[in-house]
């Protein structure tokens, strides 16, 4: 798995439930270290998951997403054994993704 | 393959067992390898300045007050002479009693009628204390509360500095002029019927505990070969085997060091001495290899060893230390933690838990800090908290503390990592 990014996607009713937490210190560019000095911005800029390839959720977060981001989405058209991915890109160009089978 | 590349083989082989110890001699089992030398934390200790999360730490150096070490507060201080009648302004005292800034104001412990919001309560209500007490009486109340009562656990405001003369009149006036009942819009901001928060966040989920990223770098770092090059797994094989129950076990009394070793020391001067891995308390690494191991055991009751004469000591010490007052608001961990004084009670909206239970889920992430923290970095805001100087968290001191802690919560099952505001 992915080093900065946990999911689970678990069959809940008729759909299944995905849970993400990602690991992020998603830096706003205007808090200041112990010297006084401007920590550069440093956040996740677009997050995709994708069901089964296809994209489900494409979203352009900024500064006002908190550190280690955490979301869970309902998806009532998944089953058992479906793929779920979920894909981060920064603005340094920094990335990751990773997949799970709904369980 | 040829004989000479087996022999090497072989010779690697028995070279990598002969670096480990099996455990065993025919005086039972030998004690862990340790560097007996040196601190197992930066030396020397420097405060913390600002977290993740921009929470800044005092940087008072609070030397001419009590810690957990030296002995240096004032003694229970006569009353000053005040001529006349005890009068003051009770505009500037209604502004006294609020104010969070000054050791966090009368009502961080004491309902004051309708004056302020959200009350805390282990103090007794005032809202009628206009009503029952002469102006005489709450000066000495406020100036240094040992003199009516030596067992208080109320900060000697005046004797310790924090509050003038001057205030201290102001503050009588005002209180002087609580005479009605407190009457609470909901039961949410009356503190004796405010429900106390309950945590049930499933910190054992890796999709809810950022914790979960840092055991994963324990695990790592575990499986990483040291300046030695050797790993911690080349000698624990079998890590969720070797560690099922330790976890639960630490602290324990090291009679090497004469000290209390937690799980995080012990790691520093283990690892020192074996892998070469210089991981000192509170590093990333030395956080993560604690809650990996720590982990380990997640479900076992937390027991501790006390049998022997240096660990009986240390417990005793550890208990006389969780009663020595320090700083300049003047507290023990009992003063807020035993029921019977403030723990389980609300500190203005703050809910301070009380003994036990405060020890099974450390390391522990903090969603207000944005970090996790060890027992011994919680040891430390406690101290600067209350106004004295924290400890580095290597000290002795912590340790007997922390051994202390521990046999209150035998029994309770370790949850590893977990999650706190």
């Amino acid at each position: 798995m992915a080093d900065s990014i946990k999911v689970r996607a678990q069959m809940q009713g008729s759909g299944a439930e995905v849970r993400v937490l990602i690991n992020h210190p998603m830096e706003t560019g205007v808090r200041k270290d112990e010297k006084g000095a401007v920590v550069p911005a440093h956040f996740i800029q677009t997050l995709r998951i994708t069901h089964n390839g296809n994209p489900v959720l494409e979203s352009l977060w900024g500064v006002g997403i908190s550190q280690n981001p955490y979301l869970r989405l309902k998806l009532a058209s998944a089953k058992p054994g479906d793929k779920i991915g979920v894909a981060w890109e920064d603005n340094l160009g920094k990335k990751d993704a990773t997949e799970v089978v709904v369980q | 393959m040829n004989k000479a590349l087996w022999a090497g083989l072989m010779l690697a082989i028995l070279g990598s067992l002969a670096a480990c110890q099996t455990g065993k001699d025919s005086a039972g089992p030998s004690p862990a390898p340790l560097a007996l030398e040196g601190s197992a934390a930066p030396v020397p200790w420097k405060r913390y300045v600002v977290e993740p999360l921009g929470v800044r730490w005092p940087q008072t150096d609070w030397k001419s007050f009590n810690n957990l070490v030296q002995t240096a507060s004032p003694p229970v201080g006569a009353l000053p002479k005040i001529d006349g009648p005890i009068a003051g302004n009770a505009e500037n005292g209604k502004k006294l009693v609020l104010d969070r800034s000054r050791g966090g104001g009368c009502i961080t412990c004491h309902i004051l009628g309708n004056t302020g919001s959200q009350p805390g309560n282990p103090g007794p209500d005032l809202s009628m204390i206009g009503a029952q007490r002469t102006p005489e009486w709450l000066f000495a109340q406020i100036w240094e509360p040992r003199l009516t009562n030596p067992q208080s656990f109320m900060p000697p405001w005046g004797t310790h500095g924090v509050f003038s003369v001057e205030e201290v009149r102001d503050m009588v006036a005002f209180l002087m002029t609580l005479k009605t009942p407190a009457e609470f819009k909901s039961d949410k901001e009356n503190p004796n019927k405010r429900p106390a928060p309950v945590e049930t966040r499933p910190n054992l989920d890796p999709t809810e505990n950022p914790a979960a990223f840092i055991a994963d770098k324990g695990a790592a770092a575990f499986r990483a070969a040291g300046p030695k090059g050797q790993a911690c797994i080349d000698c624990h094989r079998d890590p969720a085997q070797a560690f099922a129950v330790w976890g639960a076990q630490m602290p324990s009394y090291e009679p090497r060091l004469d000290k209390v070793l937690g799980v995080e020391e012990f790691v520093t001067r283990h690892a020192r001495a074996t892998t070469g891995g210089e991981f000192p308390m509170q590093s990333e690494t030395n956080l993560a290899l604690a809650i990996y191991l720590r982990a380990l055991a997640n479900g076992q009751p937390i027991r501790v060893d006390t049998r022997s004469p240096g660990a009986t000591a240390a417990l005793a010490r550890g208990q006389a230390l969780m009663d020595k007052k320090v700083g300049q608001l003047n507290f023990s961990c009992r003063d807020c933690h035993d029921p019977e004084r403030g723990g389980n009670h609300w500190f203005r909206g703050q809910y301070v838990s009380g003994l036990p239970n405060l020890l099974g889920h450390f390391p522990t992430w903090r969603t207000a800090r944005g970090e996790v923290w060890d027992i011994r970095k919680r040891f430390q805001w406690c101290n600067v908290s209350v106004r004295a100087n924290e400890l580095p968290p290597d000290a002795r001191e912590y340790g007997d503390i922390e051994l202390a802690l521990t046999t209150m919560n035998a029994g309770r099952k370790l949850s590893v990592p977990g999650i706190r505001h």
